[in-house]
């Protein structure tokens, strides 16, 4: 093993791990005549601890296999000898019964070995012996294996509960009477008739052992000096590294505690809320049920007295909800008057207590219900609702208007498509007319996209149907369900700076481009106002936002285009150019898109 | 060393330069009087070391007196070529003195004074002062040796496999186990319970591992039990054996179970600490029975050398049969998952670094004969997840690694284990091979919070 060679003639390169080494054969190498050839790599130790490396078998194997390794020879096969294993005399089949199916998945499981092994003490020879010997003695119902385990099981334990130094103490074996008082559900009904007679026996075993455990147990620590020295102590806790303990520390502790003790508080509420919750659920299915059954029973009571009232309002719950109590009252008329006098009064007071029943149809005087809770006693209307969150978001819509303007006040917004329409007033609803020509105008197509559409300074519309809407600054253009939108041509007409007179135009027809002349062309050049805007806004194109936001604009397109199909970018370029083209008033980038939301 | 057993007094036996699984205890009969013992020079100062340094100095001078052993009862040969250090007194041929008679001891020195002449020609210490005995020495004579403090600080801080010197001098306890169809005898000091060195046999429960000094209660026991397989999730299955992944901390019992079954049969392997900060790895069998445990290796949540592997063990019943490769290359499988390089915690136990050494030589072998012609150590390393010093390592004792007159290291094939792995194959297709397929492993590696490992949460 030790190939130390002195007086190396040169010096050798260090073993690198990571340089690539030729592999050969046997044959493709001289034969170096000394074993220099491997002295200056570094000997790896085996791993074993030194004092054992040289133990004769394991010697004797490391060697064989080297000059295995070496000469290649046939060596015979060594091993290190161990003690043997022998077949057991004890009967495998009966022990251990063949009850295992293999799974087709894999098993997960997660028991431990306390849950699975049933009653953790187990009777000894003498045991049985005492046992067979009682039941013998003892007429009626013997006593079972399992109850006798459980009764001493349930004495060791309580006693190790008691007594959890009684190994050390010399503490004297429990009286019984004190046992007794402990019995809880652990030990079953069977056992505990049978305890008082075991208890004689466990209490001479126990002495047998002066008071230890019957079950043989491992030693765990127990914190005294012999502990360490102890071979059989084993499975000791391994401490925590102390941390040093300051103020800010403790303070941390403290919160910690603090955050999982509210935590767990939080927990629990919310558990117990959920319970509640549940068992709410099930009263109101049981309601339910009750309203059904009652239901159908004033079914055949009506049928039963030919009452030819619609059943509508006994089959759906929401259309009860919908009858408000003021015709309640008259249904109640309805079910009564009506009928003639003949008629008994016993099914009159049975819908009374249907309607009592059925949420939202009681008598207004009924405050609570027959079980004692509230009537959900203000019912509440969809349409109320709704209006009122209509309301709720106009205002808070004109409030933002308001507030934004005020933002704005001595200043130009010259983003694009701002929120506040840069001063202009409201366009009255008659700026907006329908054109009845049969010839249409030539315009620009019309942005095709609705996405479009609700572009704030272009868009109104002209029917009456949303006059709420309309209150709001900023409009969103839905198109009307009578006629198609794209049939409409509206036109506006407002006044921009200077007393200019613009007419915007939308929804006109297309008509071919490719059909105008030059001078034709011309008369639409001043059609849009955005070229008069790009001279009062001068940009410089090449500052840093606008070619941040253009890097922007490209890796957004960059994104789309991953993502749509080529139709769909090709319609958006499309799409932007007419509304480069179309939309005005306000400051394009060049081949931005931008969609609002 | 002396003990009391069973009426008769008996006498602890360990063969100086054998592993201690051959250490027996024998009766007074078996002690050869007649001849001159050597006792061991009574001032050197590491008693402890005792045995080591006498089989380097004492060597050549032993003629024929205390190196001479005879396997006796054992009845095994002592085969092939010793090392060369010991080979000179080795070569007395063992089978002259097989009568047992003519039996020599070596005595165990645990005590520092010299042996009076008046005494009994063997150091006689009772086995429970043994440890103190030793701690005594340690503490007192030795300031080279770890102090006791320092012991439990390396116990707290290396991995399963770290062992103390007091713990080194234990001798085994339990005199037979029974287990599933087979009766065991035990190599190693383990630490069941006290009264279990009384019971000629003690039973275990195949599947969850309980432990009984008495065939009824073992019985009773059994009528019981419900477990029958590994208590945790299977993570692996082929048609020959499964694996199942059971955490220290959830399967406390089973896991405490497992150690002391499993320190019977490994010397370097300490229950010092509870089995929470590992995870055990369980191969085993199946049949109608249940899925019986063949061997097992525990793993540490983290290791903070890079360990793979703490303990490992094929039941002694079940070994030779190829399961320890079985075990090996899961636990590089496992690795391979993790995305790591791993190698087996040390110390490793004798067979254990032959089992080792044998698995890295037939893979990095397969690896290098595929044709290439250029191979990189590290690399290597990480096709297998071995560690780089263990390819070294191999590569080493197989004496594969040369320097060749163009300055250069190269790594050679060598004929001979070609040759061998020819042989091997000839014989893996005569027997079939049993091998891990990564397919079948469904696992991902489990992830452990700071609070977890620091709290026992």
């Amino acid at each position: 093993m030790t190939q130390r060679v002195t007086g190396q003639r040169f010096r050798q390169r260090k073993l690198s791990v990571k340089q690539n080494l030729q592999v050969l054969r046997e044959k493709d190498i001289e034969q170096l005549a000394d074993d220099d050839a491997t002295r200056h790599i570094p000997k790896v130790e085996t791993g074993v601890e030194k004092g054992e490396e040289i133990e004769h078998h394991l010697q004797a194997v490391i060697s064989a296999a080297q000059a295995a390794a070496q000469s290649g020879g046939k060596i015979a096969q060594l091993y290190i000898p161990t003690p043997d294993a022998v077949a057991s005399k004890l009967l495998y089949e009966d022990l251990y019964p063949k009850r295992f199916t293999q799974p087709a998945t894999y098993i997960r499981f997660s028991s431990t070995v306390e849950d699975t092994i049933g009653c953790p003490y187990c009777m000894t020879s003498e045991d049985v012996a005492w046992l067979r010997q009682y039941n013998k003695k003892h007429k009626g119902v013997p006593c079972t294996e399992d109850d006798f385990e459980q009764a001493i099981n349930f004495f060791e334990e309580t006693t190790q509960t008691k007594q959890p130094y009684a190994n050390v103490d010399n503490s004297p074996v429990l009286a019984y009477e004190d046992l007794e008082v402990e019995f809880d559900e652990t030990i079953s009904e069977s056992a505990r008739r049978f305890a008082r007679d075991i208890y004689e026996h466990w209490k001479q075993e126990r002495l047998r052992k002066s008071n230890r455990p019957l079950m043989p147990s491992l030693k765990f620590e127990t914190n005294l000096e012999t502990d360490d020295a102890d071979p059989y102590v084993c499975f000791r806790r391994r401490e925590v590294r102390q941390v040093r303990k300051t103020r800010g520390r403790d303070a941390q502790v403290t919160e910690k505690l603090k955050k999982l003790r509210k935590e767990l508080e939080d927990a629990r509420f919310l558990m117990s809320q959920v319970k509640r919750r549940e068992l709410l659920i099930r009263e109101q299915l049981a309601m339910d049920k009750m309203i059904f059954q009652q239901r159908s029973e004033l079914k055949e009571i009506k049928r039963r007295l030919t009452i030819k009232v619609d059943d509508e309002e006994l089959l759906i719950n929401q259309r009860v909800r919908f009858i408000n109590r003021a015709n309640l009252v008259n249904r109640c008329g309805m079910l009564t008057c009506p009928q003639p006098v003949s008629k008994p009064k016993a099914p009159r007071v049975d819908t009374q207590v249907v309607h009592r029943n059925i949420p939202g149809m009681g008598p207004k005087s009924q405050a609570t219900r027959p079980d004692g809770r509230l009537v959900d006693s203000d019912l509440v209307y969809l349409e109320d609702q709704q209006a009122k969150k209509n309301e709720l978001i106009d205002g808070f819509i004109e409030e933002n208007l308001h507030k934004h303007q005020k933002w704005n006040q001595g200043w130009v917004d010259a983003t694009w498509r701002p929120i506040t329409p840069p001063l202009e007033q409201a366009p009255a609803k008659s700026d907006f007319r329908r054109v009845f020509t049969d010839s249409q105008l030539p315009t620009p197509p019309t942005s095709v996209s609705s996405g479009e559409n609700n572009n704030v300074t272009a868009v109104d519309k002209s029917d009456k149907q949303n006059a709420s809407r309309r209150n709001a600054r900023i409009r969103f253009a839905t198109p009307p369900d009578d006629v198609p939108y794209h049939d409409q041509s509206r036109f506006r007409r407002r006044t921009g700076r200077g007393g200019r007179i613009m007419v915007d135009r939308r929804g006109v027809k297309c008509q071919k481009i490719e059909g105008f002349d030059e001078r034709v062309a011309d008369r639409w050049n001043f059609a849009g106002d955005s070229s008069e805007d790009e001279q009062i806004y001068p940009v410089d194109w090449t500052d840093n936002l606008h070619i941040r936001y253009r890097i922007m604009i490209e890796r957004q397109g960059e994104n789309k285009s991953a993502q749509a199909a080529a139709a769909a970018a090709s319609q958006n370029r499309k799409a932007i150019e007419n509304h480069n083209r179309s939309v005005s008033g306000h400051l394009l980038p060049p081949g931005g898109i931008q969609r609002p939301g | 060393m002396i003990q009391t057993r069973a009426g008769r007094p008996k006498f602890y036996v360990h063969y100086e330069d054998f592993n201690k699984r051959l250490d027996e205890w024998i009766e007074a009969a078996r002690i050869d009087l007649s001849r001159e013992v050597e006792w061991p020079a009574p001032e050197k100062p590491e008693k402890k070391k005792v045995a080591s340094n006498k089989a380097d100095k004492a060597t050549p001078k032993a003629d024929t007196k205390s190196l001479k052993r005879s396997r006796t009862q054992l009845d095994r040969e002592v085969s092939g070529t010793p090392s060369e250090a010991t080979s000179v007194a080795n070569n007395a041929p063992p089978k002259v003195q097989r009568k047992e008679s003519e039996l020599l001891v070596t005595t165990e020195v645990t005590d520092g004074t010299t042996p009076k002449p008046e005494d009994e020609e063997m150091d006689i210490v009772d086995v429970q002062d043994a440890a103190a005995a030793a701690k005594a020495v340690n503490g007192n004579t030795n300031n080279d040796q770890y102090s006791r403090e320092d012991e439990i600080e390396k116990l707290r801080t290396s991995g399963s496999m770290t062992q103390n010197q007091t713990e080194i001098a234990r001798v085994r306890n339990i005199e037979k186990v029974q287990m599933g169809k087979y009766e065991i005898e035990p190599w190693y000091f383990s630490p069941y319970p006290i009264d279990f060195i009384d019971v000629d046999m003690v039973y275990i429960c195949e599947f969850c591992l309980n432990y009984y000094g008495d065939v009824t209660q073992f019985e009773r026991h059994r009528s019981k039990c419900t477990l029958l397989h590994p208590p945790g999730n299977e993570i692996y299955r082929d048609d020959y054996v499964s694996f199942f992944e059971i955490d220290g901390r959830r399967q406390r019992t089973w896991c405490r179970n497992l150690c002391l079954l499993s320190k019977l049969f490994l010397d370097h392997k300490t229950l010092y600490y509870d089995v929470d900060p590992f995870l055990f790895y369980c191969m085993a069998t199946r049949d109608e029975h249940g899925c019986h445990l063949v061997g097992y290796f525990s793993k540490e949540k983290e290791s903070a050398e890079g360990y793979n592997v703490a303990c490992i063990l094929t039941l002694p019943q079940y070994q030779r049969k190829g399961f320890g490769k079985l075990l090996i290359d899961f636990s590089y499988l496992l690795s391979k998952r993790e995305g790591k390089l791993g190698s087996p915690e040390k110390p490793l136990s004798d067979l254990g670094l032959l089992g080792y050494r044998a698995y890295w030589q037939e893979i990095i072998v397969d690896l290098l004969m595929d044709g290439r012609t250029e191979a990189n150590i590290e690399d290597l390393g990480a096709a297998t997840a071995m560690t780089t010093n263990d390819v070294l390592h191999t590569l080493q004792n197989l004496n594969m690694l040369r320097y060749t007159s163009k300055n250069q290291h190269v790594v050679v094939l060598t004929d001979a284990v070609i040759e061998q792995r020819e042989r091997q194959k000839a014989k893996e297709k005569v027997k079939g091979k049993r091998t891990i397929e990564p397919d079948r492993l469904i696992w991902k590696p489990p992830v452990f919070s700071a609070a977890s490992r620091t709290w026992n949460w």
